[in-house]
């Protein structure tokens, strides 16, 4: 049982550290970047060029090549981010919601077939793996591994956090999240506040795909799809344009996935996450932290 | 404030026709040109591959303009359509292997179960903004898919073979390559104008108000809800009964077949070709579905080249190659037309 | 109405084109044979095999290897007193509806034998399309025990079905004491074609006891629910019967939660990519698996051919699709002609044919007598032949 709380907290903060991303883009201009997950995959790629480029590295330095190719790895797809939102979104700035969509879903197939063809389509194994010492904590077999991923991906968003209460760019993004056109009329440099946001969101993605390539061992071009989704689900779960919402409803999805495989099986995984987004939109809309979601009817 | 719409900017006026060619395309003519042109195409070429590909092309056409429905006219963006088509090809395949029925008499159980799933997948998304609309109509398909792959009724992993074909009278078998393509493209051509039709129907006009402008809409007095609720179960209708067409030409169906990859194609062709516009979708359908068979030796890379195509379409010319033209004047313009109905000089 | 006028005018004058060259070409009115390639020339072998998506490496070598039986046959002087023969290729990308279209192609481009099919799935549908024409089909890896249970005449399979692989897996497990088992799959039809098999198998056997049979998701990064419930209920021996891409994963996952059981894989997972995820629980793995160059003896100059003409390692079924067309050629050279029907009743007459599977005799189902399926066992890295069943 306990095994399975921990097993459910550890995979809930991929998708919370994904489902940041989701939450800041939305917050700031209304859009669910169908590509987000897609950026994950790209972070892991870019890692994955980074250690293979860097040659055979001695075990022992192995955590702290991880964290250098991690740092560079985010601020690399954080560019990439950037870079696609000023050629993909911004041109569609005041177009139809449709539109905007639309071009998500292109973003994403680019992505997605891009690597495949950059990287061909069969998966790769990650050079440097984290292996490490066990132990046993009220019946849970926890590795230390799991555990320096979980404060990585902590860290990270309780520095996020902090970004976005205190300093003037957080303020910024909080009020165009508020209203857009106020912001724009205070003085706000709206496009530079979105351009930041799509950059942090976009690294935070891409040390999710470090951490898990690490972790895990395989990344192919469709990891990103199913992750992308989920993420949107943890989101919807905490509240979309909620920061913290968007770090709880990782962890609940994680936890609600745990169980649900162990009730069901382990083919209907993705039906029970859907499902529960789904059940979610449906019965509880604001999630469990956030905003309205459904149309004035 | 709508959502949907950026109001700061007027309007693009898109006037009646100029040039020959803009007049050709947009004649009535064009239709029964282009039926000719798939009923004469087995006579220049009728070898088992051509009308594999053709039949093939005709099935996708009907898909295409079935979501065009949905998010051309109704500007619901649904990103798991495909999930209708694999409940109409289930359906069929199960009921005709069950009762050794030929798949014509599937059609009645088919039509009661899409229009079903159109309800169940409609109810609970309807309300929701169009974002979460596309997320969930996604999860809906994958959710399809995933049940079909997993449930022993719908054979599991491996799927329903052995379909019996549409229909066999004595000797005469529709299944031949030659009369299963005539019946398919009779059938499609049918139902492209069918939805043609009720695209300029009330219920069409309905259909693009609540597209431009949901809220409005509603205050003018359109029960907003009903009408995308119809235009989901005709989208479901007709993607049920492309899965009939799909099963007799297979003769197979498996759950690899729906995978969210086939809904992206069925809405790159409705973007490319002009969401709203029957004939630019028809003519988005043809080439996406045949431009593969074309292009076989860059068959590893087609799937990058139609995501930047997605992207470079909706950057440049969102309304698709082949924009919708208005069947009412646009009244946005609203002074100097105004004027001139006026003085008499414009009707 | 000049418009209209116009429009007919073409209208007719394209259907006048139309018509007059219906009779030649290949249209409806045509009255060529557009299926056979007549008394002379090359005689043509199609193969349908995945050229694009996630299986494209396999496809590549299986292309090879049977592009390297062609050439060899061809540099003997050919089939039918000296006719070259020629090997076509179209994808069938793992997709029903691409290997239907592409198996459509090789159908009208006039082969006469069909020598591909990798993933069951996408070959399934297009039995009845070369049954129709009435082409023999030798499938080299495809083996889902569907292709066969419906009994049509034209199937031959080569690779061991998935009722020899599942027999030859649990002879192993007696033989090598693994009294308790999980059957884990992928969900995917070849994968679950597996462990039903090797379940039921088990079941009429009774000496070896399963204490798990379930199915994950493929695709996916993390699989602790089956880890979680693999711990749980403690078995001797894992079998999978999936891909690498996930059996990797879960080797792996299986040794970070301690797991001290052993493991063993299908033939869909053995790859060497499977002990690069598989990292630290690579070692050890079993596998049931048909011949592969590398483990068979006496393969070492054919392996050396392979590698002068492609310029890489041969892999999984370049020596059954190898085998695949000099059958097709020995039995077009029993029958004496290109005509299916003939060419199937030699196939089915075939009686100790070399192959590297072993001779070959057909089953009355037309599938190998013998499966020919070892078990190898991966030792730092790559897969090695294993002793306990010899």
């Amino acid at each position: 049982m306990t095994q399975l709380i921990w097993d459910g907290l550890f995979v809930g903060s991929f998708y919370a550290l994904i489902a940041l991303g989701y939450s800041m883009v939305y917050g700031i201009i209304k859009l669910l970047n169908f590509a987000h997950g897609d950026i994950y995959m790209l972070g892991a790629f870019i890692g994955f060029a980074l250690l293979t480029s860097m040659g055979g590295i001695p075990a022992s330095l192995s955590l702290g090549a991880l964290l250098v190719v991690l740092l560079v790895s985010m601020l690399l797809t954080g560019t990439a981010g950037v870079i696609i939102e000023r050629l993909a979104y911004r041109p569609l700035r005041g177009a139809p919601r449709l539109a905007v969509l639309i071009t998500a879903v292109g973003v994403s197939f680019s992505l997605e077939y891009g690597i495949a063809a950059i990287a061909g389509p069969n998966p790769r194994a990650y050079p440097i793996r984290l292996e490490g010492g066990v132990f046993e904590v009220l019946g849970a077999r926890v590795s230390l591994p799991q555990i320096i991923l979980m404060l990585i991906a902590a860290g990270l968003m309780i520095a996020l956090n902090g970004y976005i209460q205190r300093t003037s760019t957080g303020r910024a993004m909080r009020s165009i999240s508020l209203d857009a056109n106020a912001s724009l009329l205070m003085g706000i440099n709206v496009n530079a506040v979105i351009t930041r946001t799509f950059f942090i969101g976009s690294a935070l993605a891409g040390a999710a795909g470090v951490m898990a390539g690490a972790y895990y061992g395989k990344i192919d071009f469709l990891m990103g799809f199913i992750i992308g989704l989920k993420a949107f689900t943890a989101a919807v779960i905490g509240g979309i344009g909620n920061i913290k919402g968007a770090m709880l409803g990782g962890l609940v999805l994680g936890f609600v996935e745990a169980f649900g495989t162990e009730w069901f099986g382990g083919q209907w995984r993705d039906v029970f996450a859907f499902a529960v987004l789904i059940i979610f939109l449906t019965l509880r809309p604001t999630g469990i932290l956030g905003e309205r979601v459904t149309e004035r009817m | 404030m709508s959502d949907n719409v950026d109001t700061t900017q007027a309007p693009r006026k898109i006037g009646p026709p100029r040039t020959r060619i803009s007049r050709l395309l947009e004649s009535r003519q064009l239709g029964w040109i282009a039926l000719a042109v798939a009923l004469l195409a087995p006579f220049v070429t009728a070898t088992p591959y051509a009308l594999n590909v053709m039949t093939t092309a005709a099935i996708f056409v009907m898909l295409a303009s079935g979501l065009n429905i949905v998010v051309g006219y109704c500007g619901l963006l649904d990103l798991g359509y495909i999930a209708f088509m694999a409940v109409g090809a289930y359906t069929a395949g199960i009921v005709s292997r069950s009762f050794e029925l030929p798949l014509i008499f599937t059609i009645p159980v088919v039509l009661v179960m899409t229009v079903l799933a159109g309800l169940i997948i409609g109810v609970p998304t309807l309300r929701l903004r169009s974002d979460y609309l596309a997320i969930v109509t996604l999860g809906f398909g994958e959710i399809t898919r995933i049940t079909a792959n997993n449930l022993t009724i719908t054979g599991g992993p491996s799927g329903i073979f052995g379909i019996p074909g549409l229909l066999k009278i004595g000797d005469f078998d529709v299944q031949e390559p030659a009369v299963l393509y005539y019946v398919t493209a009779l059938v499609v051509a049918v139902f492209v104008l069918a939805s043609a039709r009720l695209g300029k129907s009330r219920l069409g006009r309905a259909w693009r108000f609540v597209r431009e402008d949901e809220d409005a809409a509603e205050a003018m007095g359109i029960h907003t809800y009903r009408v995308k609720l119809l235009a989901y179960i005709f989208g479901a209708v007709w993607g049920g009964l492309g899965g009939v067409l799909f099963a007799a030409h297979l003769s197979a169906v498996s759950p690899r077949s729906f995978i969210f990859l086939q809904s992206a194609l069925v809405l790159m062709a409705v973007v490319m070709g002009g969401m709203g516009n029957m004939r630019g979708v028809v003519i988005g359908a043809l080439v996406i579905s045949l431009a593969p068979e074309l292009l076989r030796e860059m068959a590893a890379h087609r799937y990058l080249a139609f995501g930047l195509l997605l992207v470079v379409v909706m950057v440049f010319r969102p309304q698709g190659f082949w924009p919708a033209r208005g069947y009412e004047r646009d009244l946005a313009t609203v002074d100097a037309d105004d004027a001139a109905v006026a003085r008499g000089e414009r009707r | 109405m000049r418009l209209r006028t116009r429009n007919m005018i073409l209208l007719s004058v394209a259907s006048a084109v139309v018509f007059t060259t219906a009779g030649c070409g290949g249209g409806l009115l045509s009255s060529e044979d557009s299926g056979a390639s007549g008394a002379s020339g090359p005689v043509k072998l199609g193969m349908v095999v995945p050229i694009s998506g996630s299986s494209a490496p396999t496809g590549a070598y299986m292309k090879n290897g049977a592009q390297l039986a062609v050439d060899e046959i061809n540099k003997a002087g050919g089939v039918l007193k000296g006719r070259k023969l020629e090997l076509i290729v179209e994808d069938e990308a793992c997709d029903a509806q691409q290997a239907v279209a592409s198996a459509n192609k090789v159908v009208t481009a006039g082969v006469v034998v069909s020598v591909g099919g990798y993933c069951s799935g996408a070959t399934l549908p297009t039995l009845p399309i070369f049954q129709k024409a009435n082409l023999p089909m030798i499938i080299p890896a495809a083996n889902s025990q569907e292709l066969v249970t419906q009994g049509l005449a034209n199937v031959f399979m080569i690779n061991g079905t998935g009722k020899q692989q599942s027999t030859t897996a649990l002879a192993f497990m007696k033989k090598a004491g693994y009294t308790t088992v999980a059957l884990v799959d992928d969900n995917t039809s070849y994968s679950k074609d597996i462990t039903t098999e090797t379940a039921s198998q088990i079941q009429k056997d009774g000496s070896v006891k399963v204490l798990l049979k379930t199915s994950v998701t493929p695709g996916e990064s993390d699989y602790s629910a089956v880890v979680r419930n693999i711990m749980a209920k403690k078995p001797a021996l894992v079998y999978w019967t999936g891909y690498y891409q996930e059996g990797g994963l879960i080797i792996n996952q299986l040794k970070k939660a301690g797991f001290s059981g052993k493991t063993m894989v299908a033939d869909g997972s053995v790859d060497p990519s499977l002990t690069k995820i598989a990292g630290a629980g690579a070692e050890g793995v079993f596998a049931t698996m048909t011949q592969t160059p590398d483990t068979l003896k006496g393969a070492e100059k054919w392996i050396a051919n392979y590698k002068a003409k492609f310029k890489a390692d041969p892999g999984p079924f370049s020596t059954q699709s190898y085998d695949a067309v000099r059958l097709a050629a020995k039995a077009i050279e029993d029958a004496g002609t290109t005509e299916g029907g003939d060419i199937t009743k030699a196939l089915e007459a075939i009686d100790g044919f070399p192959m590297f599977s072993g001779p070959l005799k057909f089953t009355p189902e037309h599938t190998l007598s013998s499966g020919g399926f070892v078990i190898l066992v991966t030792k730092h890295g790559k897969f090695t032949l294993d002793n306990t069943l010899s």
